[in-house]
């Protein structure tokens, strides 16, 4: 079989393997929604309802209908991409996506790749000097950022950046072209960057130092190869797998939820407030379009990831 | 770096820079930069049920009146009415005359794009799709069994194209409205956001999607809404002449260091731009306006120490108020405790004496709070904590009713479940009901400590948290809690909207949350809700909060103060009580420093 013909087989068996794993993924999420999610009739009505008002939201909202019923439906309208209207505002729920997640998107892009890249150069120079000082000053700035609480970040760079040296806009989205998409982007960016570095170079770390254990590792040292011969070529690629995988299964979070204290603190109006406002004022067609939607991402993800792996390393069998 | 180089990356810079920089020779349009703790979530007026969405709608929309931007207490003048109604003698007909040459903007909904006149059917079909279903109308209640024929007319199918016995235009411009028993408030609602007139057309035109697209005849059109901010244009088709200072209750000696007066005789509104920045984080918000982002902020209570040299009497930091204008004013509301009356364990009870025993378990926790330092810890000290459920800003305000509902006094709390005979065994077990917070837990363990003072076992007390403030309403409603914080905002300026809290016809899932049956009240609550104000109505009123008090239905009141500053260059009173922002046609723009 040739390699085009596998990942052809490989991707169309993931596709329908997806299915069932959509069907089972949105019929908890809607029970789930339905049963424990909270009841917005209450919140919809003015300030003296009577049982009967109620009644009407109630079957206005088509909660009076038999359960089956309403998720045969809901499955219907997600197949269509007739996501229907949001209950608060009325607003389209695609239009509410197709507003809500560019913006996230643009916001977080840009710290995912850096954060990521410059977490990965960090975690290979400590790695190449596990032990030392170089090692324990990376390791101790990873546990400091893991410490630091995200909110103090954000507030400690609005406050720098934004009212002392007012360098740059403490909040807000108003994005017309490349000058304010950086102007509005990068303290957003230096916070999630502060805050997730910690994490992603203790992971990396971890992986390389234990990749760097490694006969051929050691061979390399002995035919006597630079560190970044060493490290890019026969390190990094030894740990590929997991790098890869974290690295790939983060995007779906990302995107969907977005990131909810950056966006809620730099009021900017990305998929992540979108949701939790849904969530609080139980706006079920958003929450639900937002189930399916990450559902279908992570099934995407997940497909990407072993793809990915296969790349990095040719014994893998997509099966 | 080459200078080829150099020149080439200089040159993109500058390009960048260019494609973004309005043309010099266009004049700077003035802007208000406004914000707001919260996010409308739509601004349909049949939604418009809160302060975040009427600041919006009541700017997008007219209301057939408003309140004077000065005036204090709180007074109503025409808006979209040409002068006040006509009232019959009986107090049951209102005849309310329409000002000419007002136009809906311009929207797809109206033939050829072009907005048409408002009539007085806009009012009559405003009013009449609140009680149509699929509205999902907030506002219904303030009509219903009020207005002749109009749950007939529901009941029948709610078709705009069918006449209401009690709602209907003898002409384009004149409205009348026939009642079925005198309502003396009918005039405050329809000065709220959810009375404000929409056209037909552009409902059934937008269908759901209305809420996104408002189409009003008020002083701006909208521009842009997204979760952080709506941006407005000054509508070119309003006009309702100058701002008449004096008539709006202008004060030197109060308003004078506002810079209103270069407003006073010129056309409003005045900018061309009013952009509402929607931010509930409070450091965001205030970070913001120091950082000159926005012109106007209602400063975070943790702010408080920044800005104030004393709480009390309030007073503003000197540098505070050389570098920014400033306001310290009560809200137009209060916070209160209250218990669950339907629970015999604690409420209403059909035994004499049992029910003697609840009342004195009640009037000890009462007494057990502490309110003083409920306002020291959560409000920084600036709220202003009064006895019974009548706020001092309203008229009917008794400032001789005794303070004892308010006063910590564990001793007597002590003395009085000894007097019932109530021990920590025979306590009944209450939940404390509350949203999901850091905040309202911190609250929840205060009045536990509190309760303990006076005997109460922690053990009696058990807090039951809620995700969402939907699910919490649902509890209330359900009888689930027996004891719950809740905040009531006053709508009008009328002690009958707090006074409603208690009425029995409302129990829940109506505001009367506490299910408070008392038919005496019921009775005197009903005689003065058709009085014309005076001195009897507002003995009535002190009458009917002193009945509450007496049966310590709840625990209360605390008024919160809020802070406002705003920059210099800004000329306005940001007074958005009354659940509106109607000041936001009057600010002014200076020169910005």
């Amino acid at each position: 079989m040739t390699p085009r013909v596998e990942v052809l087989r490989f991707i169309t068996r993931k596709l329908a393997g997806a299915l069932p794993l959509l069907f089972g993924v949105t019929l908890i999420s809607f029970t789930l929604t339905v049963h424990f999610g909270p009841d917005p009739a209450y919140a919809m009505l003015g300030k003296n309802p009577t049982a009967t008002d109620l009644a009407a939201v109630h079957s206005e909202l088509g909660q009076d209908q038999p359960f089956w019923l309403r998720y045969t439906h809901y499955l219907r309208r997600l197949a269509t991409l007739d996501l229907g209207h949001t209950e608060t505002s009325g607003e389209k729920v695609r239009d509410l996506l197709a507003r809500t997640l560019p913006v996230s998107v643009l916001l977080l892009a840009p710290g995912f790749l850096i954060g990521t890249t410059l977490a990965l150069l960090l975690a290979m120079v400590a790695a190449w000097h596990r032990g030392g000082r170089i090692d324990r000053l990376v390791t101790g700035m990873s546990v400091v950022g893991m410490s630091l609480s995200f909110v103090i970040i954000i507030i400690g760079l609005q406050g720098v950046f934004g009212v002392w040296l007012g360098w740059f806009p403490v909040r807000g989205w108003e994005v017309t072209g490349p000058v304010s998409y950086l102007a509005h982007v990068t303290i957003p960016t230096l916070a999630f960057v502060l805050a997730s570095i910690g994490y992603n170079t203790r992971f990396f770390r971890a992986m390389l130092v234990n990749a760097m254990n490694a006969d051929h590792v050691r061979t390399a040292h002995a035919y006597g190869a630079g560190p970044i011969g060493i490290m890019c070529r026969h390190v990094l690629r030894g740990c590929l797998l997991p790098i890869t995988t974290r690295i790939v299964y983060s995007v779906p979070t990302l995107v969907i939820s977005g990131s909810l204290l950056i966006e809620s603190h730099f009021s900017i109006p990305g998929i992540g407030r979108a949701t939790y406002q849904a969530m609080l004022s139980g706006d079920q067609p958003v929450i639900m379009a937002i189930v399916g939607l990450s559902a279908v991402l992570f099934v995407v993800t997940a497909t990407v990831a072993d793809l990915l792996c296969r790349l990095a390393d040719p014994r893998i069998r997509l099966a | 770096m080459s200078f080829a180089r150099t020149a080439c990356v200089a040159i993109a810079a500058v390009l960048l820079v260019a494609c973004e920089s309005p043309s010099s020779d266009e004049p700077r349009p003035a802007v208000y930069r406004h914000t707001i703790d919260g996010t409308p979530s739509s601004l349909d007026p049949a939604h418009a049920a809160n302060v975040y969405s009427s600041t919006l709608v009541v700017n997008l929309y007219d209301t057939l009146f408003r309140y004077r931007y000065l005036s204090r207490p709180y007074e109503l003048a025409p808006n979209l009415a040409a002068e006040m109604p006509e009232v019959s003698d009986d107090g049951l007909v209102w005849t309310i005359r329409l000002r000419e040459n007002v136009k809906f903007a311009d929207d797809a909904a109206f033939p050829g794009g072009r907005g048409r006149e408002v009539t007085a059917n806009d009012v009559v079909y405003s009013i009449g799709r609140h009680f149509d279903p699929a509205t999902r109308s907030q506002g219904a209640w303030l009509w219903r069994d009020r207005i002749a024929g109009l749950e007939d007319w529901a009941e029948d199918g709610a078709d705009p194209d069918q006449r209401i016995d009690g709602l209907y235009a003898v002409d384009d411009k004149t409205l009348v409205i026939e009642l079925t028993e005198p309502y003396p408030q009918l005039p405050y609602t329809l000065a709220m956001a959810l009375s404000a007139v929409v056209p037909r057309e552009a409902v059934e035109h937008h269908g759901r999607e209305f809420g996104v697209r408002p189409v009003g005849s008020g002083p701006f059109v909208l521009e842009r809404f997204d979760e952080s901010r709506a941006v407005l244009e000054r509508n070119p088709e309003f006009d309702r002449g100058s701002l008449d200072l004096a008539e709006e209750g202008h004060d030197r000696q109060v308003h004078g260091e506002l810079g209103l007066e270069t407003l006073d005789g010129k056309p409003y509104p005045f900018v061309d731009r009013l952009e509402i920045h929607f931010i509930p984080e409070p450091s965001a918000r205030w970070s913001s306006f120091i950082a000159g982002e926005v012109d106007s902020v209602m400063v975070p209570p943790e702010q408080a120490g920044r800005v104030l040299e004393s709480r009390d009497p309030i007073r503003f930091r000197p540098d505070i108020e050389q570098r920014y204008h400033s306001l310290a004013a009560p809200e137009t509301g209060f916070v209160l405790y209250g218990f669950n009356m339907a629970n015999e364990a604690v409420g209403h009870h059909p035994d004499q004496d049992i029910d003697r025993a609840n009342r004195a378990l009640r009037c000890a926790m009462r007494e057990a709070f502490d309110w003083q330092e409920r306002n020291d810890t959560f409000y920084h000290g600036l709220g202003e904590v009064f006895p019974g459920v009548i706020p001092p800003f309203v008229e009917a305000f008794d400032p001789a009713l005794g303070t004892e509902s308010t006063s910590h006094d564990p001793e007597q709390a002590r003395r009085r479940l000894a007097d019932h005979h109530w021990t920590p065994e025979t306590l009944p077990r209450l939940t404390y009901g509350m949203e999901a917070s850091v905040h309202q837990r911190q609250m929840f363990e205060q009045f536990r400590a509190r309760m303990k003072t006076a005997g109460i076992p922690e053990q009696r007390l058990r807090s039951r948290a809620f995700a969402s403030f939907g699910d919490f309403s649902r509890a209330i409603a359900g009888g689930e809690l027996d004891l719950f914080l809740i905040g009531w905002t006053m709508a009008w300026p009328d002690a009958l909207y707090a006074l409603q809290l208690f009425y029995g016809p409302n129990a829940a899932p109506g505001a009367n949350s506490f299910n408070y049956s008392n038919p005496e009240f019921d009775r005197l609550f009903e005689r003065a809700a058709g009085l014309e104000p005076g001195e009897e109505r507002t003995a009535l009123y002190r009458r009917l909060n002193e009945v509450v008090v007496d049966d310590c239905v709840y625990i209360g009141s605390l008024s919160r103060t809020r802070l406002h500053l705003w920059h210099q260059h800004v000329h306005m009173l940001p007074d958005r009580e009354m659940l509106g922002g109607y000041f936001l046609r009057f600010v002014g723009i200076g020169a910005a420093p």
